[in-house]
This record gives structure tokens, C-alpha cells and sequence, in this order.
């Protein structure tokens, strides 16, 4: 497993939050890919109702996971691929470890996978002295820089021209430019070295199909398709969850994939792997291994209310339109999923406890919910986590959280439910509030523990002179009258 | 299979997840149907009962879709204008890594009838044509023509390759690999001339698994072990969103539509 670094929410959060450049980056794609992703759902033939066939494809599919993930691994292993099942990340990674011992592999070209940084695979290979050279060319920008992707489509997104340019001027040797293009030809010129060196090309899926026994990959800048291609040996790494049964099921969700991760109609390469090359054949690696990973993911499918989550394909439409993704950034979510996605996804793989913060960091607006592609209810699973938190689950190992919140909650059931104990508090608020210190507009600037966290960045409501309900009941007697 | 432990572990946790029991590997059902629905059905009465016009409006389709991605789609009329118009690249164009001119083709029928071997040998511009692997080589000597082919596709700077469909829908070009038509030409060499006959000029992605899944003529070598969908020249917009082509494949891309 990857570091988990999830507990530091919210410091990396006001870290995010206080930086104008990531702020700024992040509106630019937000306002570019969030809309553009809900226009291209709308031109779809089909209508964006597309969304939910989707999600029906997607829930059998994972409601026949076994029988689609056998059949998988019969086809490719009669067209001479190999397939590994890893329970954990532990297994997944010494997997891959031990092909690349096997072969005495020095190089691994990689393309963007985020099962990778979920299971730590490049650490692991490191330790294991080999070489490995992340190409997407925000990932490698990422890597050079000592850093973890902060977007699922778009690594770098938090980085500048200038840091990029400063990266480069130090790493490559070229003289500093802050031009895309020409930053993007010295990556190009670097790493088409290093896929020609490289002994081990290192992929995701991003669907696989079941019934021709095929995984796919989809990238814009060809570097998966380089990577897998030129290699002596392929290795690419899937969540087990991401597999559908039929080519006619796979068309519709691809689509949706394209839209969803970069409003494209279709990815400039998508490419469908069924095994190594084949005897005549010049190129294409000699092996190809597919590792399948659960790490967590049984545990998802067990339990009915997140079950859903296995429906969801990566695509990042969510990140692209979340308010507090939008504001805080990737990084903060502290693991390799980030937004809302992240916020579910990351404490069901690493612990609801350990992750609290990123599922009651969002706000429950529904954005994620309009702009998955999988037409996955994320609001809803956040809220399963949310009570799971306050109420505790023995089965997912969290205990009730702490007395003191659970007897303001029960005093408030207490007061709610009592009108005229209600009122009398209200009054007694009333008064007790001018002692309290107040903005120029009268709004309350802080409150007393237990409430204290309430203000700590934000003024809260005053108590109304006058009552709602009797404000009501006078409005309605005149409405009356009149 | 009793000798991968993890394996057994992996679909017993599984099987025990969906609620069904451990052991017992599950029947297919109806999840791979021996026949096409009544969609793909009609999808394939729509491809085999083209006409003529149809097609036509398929072209300005595939060039309407191609425009925005930066792919150069030409219709030509006969294979001598595609050998002029692959003579025109090579005369414009300059290699982007330096070195001498040299082009890389699949050794493909529809390629080797355009019949420019002679005019590219009297400019003294070298020709790769990809032979398949001799299967009778031992593996020494395979490596060795592997590795030979893959320096010279390297090397060029106009790989062309005959593709297998083309999607008019989203400008997306089908390749299939089989000996002697390595992935890499498409991929390696800076530009990527792709040869369409109009006949393999299909709507959408829809109508190509149609084909692939149900027609006998496809349906036998199905998706090959790697099947490509290029729609364009590769691209980049990782450094501040800026679009940049030729991020690590080719930098440019041209369809070049023939006769058949």
C-alpha cells in the first residue's frame, strides 16, 4: 500500500486553500472540463439517460464478477498471456517484483495507472532496484518534481510553466524555456529514450471485456501504447471491479469514459490487449501478465451500501465540478484518489476512521452525482459513511464516535421536539447572544465551546428577535383578516 | 486450478462478497449470447446494404470528425494519386530526430501495389518493408531480426500502415496486428500515413463490434492480440492545459482514403 497520509486533511486543505496559483488552476478546469463534460452528456445520441444504461451495465457486471473475471483469464491465458489474482497490495506488488527479478528487468516505462499508486508499486520496484519511469507526461512531471499526482486525469494540474520549467533546466539539461510546446519536445526527446531502454512496460485498464478476453487502455499521448509495445514484457494492473461482459456493453461505457475523464467523443489511442505478441510478429512484448487486484474491493462488494462504488471507472468528472475539490486540491485528500470520489473510495480501502475527514469534508451539494458518468450517487455513500462514523460498525471496525457530540445531539432531539421548551431556549439564546461579539452586520463571530468549531472560519446566524413561529401565526392571523 | 492458492482464496472471497457459495464456480447464463440481438442485427443488415452515396456521406463525415484533431484525411482517387501524395510528404516533410530520410511500411498488399519502392530507390531514400518473422529462425536469430526492425522503424520518419476499419463518427482508425504489421510504425516514426480502403469505412464503434463479434469474415480473428484505435496525431495538454501535439507518438497523422 502507498503512504496514507489522510489523517492531515485538513492542514493540507488550508494549505491548498491559501494557494492562488492551485486556486487558480483548478477554477481553469473546473470551468473548461465541468461544463464541457455536461454539454457532451446532453449531444450524446442516446441523450445523457445514457448515464443510467451505464450504471445498469456496470451493476451486473460487478454483480457477475466471478463468471466475468474467470472468463477473462481463460481467454487470455489460451492466447498465452498470464493472469495473477492479489488479495492485497502486498501480493500484487511482490507479483511484479518477482517478473522483473525473473527477467533482470533495470527499466520500467509506466504509463498512468492508478491502481499503481493505490498499491505503491513504484516504491516497491525501486526497493527492488529497478528503475521505474512514469511517461504520461503529467506523471512524469509529478515524478521528477518528488510528488503525487493531485488530479486522476490530470497529474500536474497543480503545477506552473515556471516550476515546469525549473524541473526541466535542472533534470533534462536543456536550457530553461517556459514554452508547452518545447517543454513538452524535451519530455518527448527524454523519455523516447527510456522507452526504447526499458526491459518492463508497466500499464492499468481501464475496462476489460470478459468475453473476448481483451483489457484496454485509453491514453491521448500514445505513451501506454509505447510502453506496452516495445518491452520484453508487459505487466498491467486492474481493479478487479473493471470489467464488463460483452464489446456492445464496453462501446457505451467507453464512451461515457471519454466524456466524463476529458470531453472527448473517444481517446487518441485506445488499445485492446489480449496476450503477447504472437509467433512472426516483430514487435509487442513476449509476456504479458495481467494482475487483478482486490485490496479492499471484496469489502466494498459485501456490503450493499457501497457496492455502487465498484461501478465507478476512474474518470474524474466528479473532481471537475466538486466545490471542494475545486478549493483544496488533490493533494489534500492525502491517497491516490482524490475529490469525491476519493473521499468515499479512500476511507472504504484505508479505513473509515483514518479517512473521516474526507468524507465530512464535502458538502453534499449532488454536483459529483450530476457529473458521474457511472451515474453513481456519491452524496448518498458519503452520507452512509457520515452515519457509520456517529453510529459506529462493528464490521467495518468503527466505533461510535465520542459522547460528548451524541449528548449535544440528544439535547437538541430533546429541545426540537418540545415546542414550547424550545422557545423558552430561544429566548434564553436571545439574550445570552449579546454577550457574544458580532460583525458589523450583526452576525455572531464566535461561540462558546462546545460550539466553537462552528466559527472557527465562518459567522454564524444570529438568534431572530423575532421568533419564526410567531412571526408565522402573526402573518397568517392579518392574512386573515385582510 | 489447485495450483495457484491465491487464485482460489481470491474467487472464494468473491464468490462469498456476492453472497453466493465459495466453491462452486457459477454458470455463464445468458451473459455471452450465442446470437446477435435484434440492435446488432440491424447494425449488420446497415453495413453490408451501404450504398454507394451512403458511403459518400460517411467520407464527409470521417473529414468533419478528423478536423478538430489535428488528422489530415484525404480522398484519392486512385493508388497512383496516394503514391504521389506519400512522395509529397516525403519531399516536404523533414525527419525530426536528424538523419537521413528513411520510411517504414508494413509488407501488406494494399501498401506494396502503390508501387513506391522504385520512385523513393531513385532519390536514394530508403523503404523498410516489415517482413513477418521467419518462424524457422531460432530465437537468437529471431531477436536479432527483431531488433533489427526495430532500429530501422526508429529510424524513419514516415511509417504507413493499411488499416483494418476506419470510424467515421470519430475519425478513428482500426488497426489489427499480425506478422508483419508491428504496432510500432504506427507509433514510432514522427509521421503516420494510414491507407483506408473505402470499403472498410464504417459509421461508429458500434457497427465495427457488430462486425467483430458476429460477421464470419471478422469474427475468426475477433480483436487479434492487440487491436489500436488511433484518432489522431498524439497529444499532450498536461503543462497548464496548453494542447501540444506529439506528446510521444507520432506528431502527425494523415488517412489517406483509396479505391477497394
Amino acid at each position: 500500500m502507498s503512504a496514507i497520509r489522510t489523517d492531515r486533511y485538513v492542514e493540507e486543505a488550508r494549505r491548498g486553500i491559501a494557494d492562488p496559483v492551485l486556486r487558480r488552476a483548478l477554477a481553469g478546469l473546473q470551468e473548461r472540463f465541468g461544463r464541457g463534460t455536461a454539454e457532451a452528456y446532453r449531444r450524446l445520441p442516446e441523450g445523457p439517460g445514457l448515464r443510467q444504461t451505464a450504471h445498469a451495465i456496470r451493476e451486473k457486471a460487478i454483480a457477475h464478477l466471478d463468471i466475468l473475471l474467470e472468463r477473462l483469464a481463460r481467454r487470455i491465458r489460451e492466447n498465452g498471456g498470464e493472469v495473477f489474482f492479489a488479495a492485497t497490495a502486498e501480493e500484487a506488488v511482490a507479483h511484479c517484483a518477482g517478473i522483473a527479478r525473473r527477467l533482470g528487468v533495470k527499466i520500467a516505462v509506466k504509463g498512468k495507472s492508478m491502481v499503481t499508486e493505490e498499491i505503491g508499486l513504484n516504491a516497491a520496484l525501486a526497493a527492488h532496484g529497478v528503475e521505474v519511469v512514469e511517461t504520461d507526461l503529467g506523471e512524469y512531471i509529478v515524478q521528477l518534481a518528488g510528488e503525487t499526482p493531485s488530479h486522476i486525469i490530470a497529474p500536474a494540474i497543480h503545477k506552473t510553466r515556471n516550476e515546469i520549467a525549473d524541473l526541466f533546466a535542472q533534470h533534462l539539461g536543456i536550457p530553461r524555456t517556459t514554452d508547452p510546446p518545447r517543454l513538452t519536445h524535451a519530455a518527448r526527446r527524454a523519455l523516447r529514450e527510456k522507452f526504447l531502454a526499458a526491459d518492463m512496460g508497466i500499464s492499468g485498464v481501464n475496462l476489460a471485456c470478459a468475453e473476448t478476453g481483451h483489457i484496454s487502455t485509453v491514453s491521448n499521448e500514445g505513451n501506454i501504447r509505447m510502453a506496452t509495445t516495445l518491452a520484453r514484457v508487459h505487466v498491467a494492473f486492474m481493479g478487479m471491479e473493471r470489467i464488463v461482459a460483452r464489446l456492445d456493453e464496453y462501446e457505451i461505457i467507453l464512451r461515457l469514459l471519454c466524456r466524463g475523464a476529458s470531453v472527448q467523443d473517444i481517446g487518441t489511442y485506445v488499445s485492446f490487449i489480449g496476450g503477447p505478441r504472437r509467433p512472426g510478429e516483430s514487435d509487442g512484448p513476449e509476456e504479458f501478465h495481467l494482475v487483478v487486484v482486490d485490496n479492499g474491493r471484496s469489502r466494498m462488494l459485501a456490503d450493499p451500501r457501497f457496492r455502487e462504488m465498484l461501478c465507478c471507472i476512474r474518470c474524474a468528472a466528479c473532481l471537475n465540478v466538486c466545490p471542494v475539490y475545486g478549493r483544496i486540491g488533490g493533494h489534500a485528500y492525502g491517497f491516490a484518489y482524490s475529490g469525491p470520489v476519493g473521499a468515499v473510495v479512500t476511507p472504504l480501502l484505508t479505513g473509515i476512521r483514518r479517512g473521516r475527514d474526507l468524507c465530512l469534508g464535502e458538502t453534499l451539494c449532488g454536483a459529483c452525482k450530476d457529473a458521474c458518468s457511472m451515474d453513481i450517487d456519491l452524496p448518498r455513500m458519503l452520507l452512509e459513511l457520515r452515519a457509520i462514523l456517529a453510529e459506529g460498525d462493528p464490521g467495518w471496525g468503527v466505533e461510535p464516535s465520542g459522547g460528548l457530540e451524541r449528548q449535544v445531539w440528544k439535547l437538541w432531539e430533546g429541545l426540537v421536539s418540545r415546542p414550547a421548551l424550545y422557545e423558552r431556549a430561544l429566548q434564553a439564546g436571545a439574550v445570552l447572544q449579546r454577550l457574544l461579539p458580532r460583525t458589523p452586520a450583526g452576525w455572531i463571530r464566535r461561540l462558546p465551546p462546545p460550539f466553537s468549531g462552528w466559527t472557527k472560519s465562518r459567522d454564524f446566524p444570529p438568534v431572530a428577535a423575532e421568533p419564526f413561529r410567531r412571526r408565522f401565526a402573526k402573518r397568517r392571523k392579518e392574512a386573515d383578516r385582510g | 486450478m489447485a495450483e495457484h492458492r491465491e487464485e482460489t482464496l481470491f474467487f472464494q472471497t468473491l464468490r462469498r462478497a456476492l453472497g453466493h457459495p465459495p466453491n462452486a464456480a457459477r454458470p455463464a447464463g445468458d451473459l455471452f449470447p450465442a446470437e446477435p440481438s435484434a440492435e446488432e442485427r440491424r447494425l449488420l443488415a446497415r453495413v453490408s446494404g451501404r450504398s454507394e452515396r451512403e458511403r459518400e456521406e460517411l467520407v464527409s463525415r470521417l473529414a468533419a470528425a478528423a478536423r478538430p484533431l489535428h488528422l489530415e484525411v484525404q480522398a484519392l482517387d486512385d493508388l497512383a494519386a496516394a503514391r504521389d501524395a506519400v512522395l509529397r510528404l516525403v519531399a516536404e516533410k523533414s525527419p525530426e530526430w536528424g538523419g537521413e530520410k528513411q520510411l517504414v511500411a508494413w509488407s501488406h498488399p494494399l501498401i506494396e501495389s502503390l508501387g513506391l519502392a522504385e520512385p523513393l530507390a531513385r532519390q536514394g531514400i530508403p523503404l523498410h518493408l516489415t517482413r513477418p518473422v521467419d518462424p524457422a529462425l531460432d530465437a537468437a536469430a529471431a531477436d536479432e531480426e527483431r531488433r533489427r526492425q526495430r532500429s530501422r522503424i526508429a529510424a524513419s520518419f514516415i511509417g504507413i500502415t493499411a488499416a483494418d476499419f476506419c470510424l467515421a463518427e470519430t475519425a478513428t482508425v482500426v488497426l489489427r496486428n499480425r506478422p508483419g504489421e508491428p504496432r510500432s510504425v504506427a507509433l514510432l516514426p514522427s509521421i503516420h500515413v494510414a491507407l483506408v480502403p473505402r470499403s472498410r469505412i464504417l459509421a461508429d464503434m458500434k457497427e465495427l463490434f457488430a462486425l467483430l463479434r458476429w460477421e464470419e469474415r471478422f469474427r475468426t480473428e475477433g480483436l487479434s492480440n492487440y487491436l489500436s484505435f488511433i484518432s489522431g496525431p498524439s497529444k499532450t495538454a498536461d503543462i497548464e492545459a496548453t494542447m501540444v501535439h506529439g506528446a510521444h507518438g507520432p506528431r502527425e497523422m494523415v488517412v489517406f482514403l483509396v479505391p477497394g
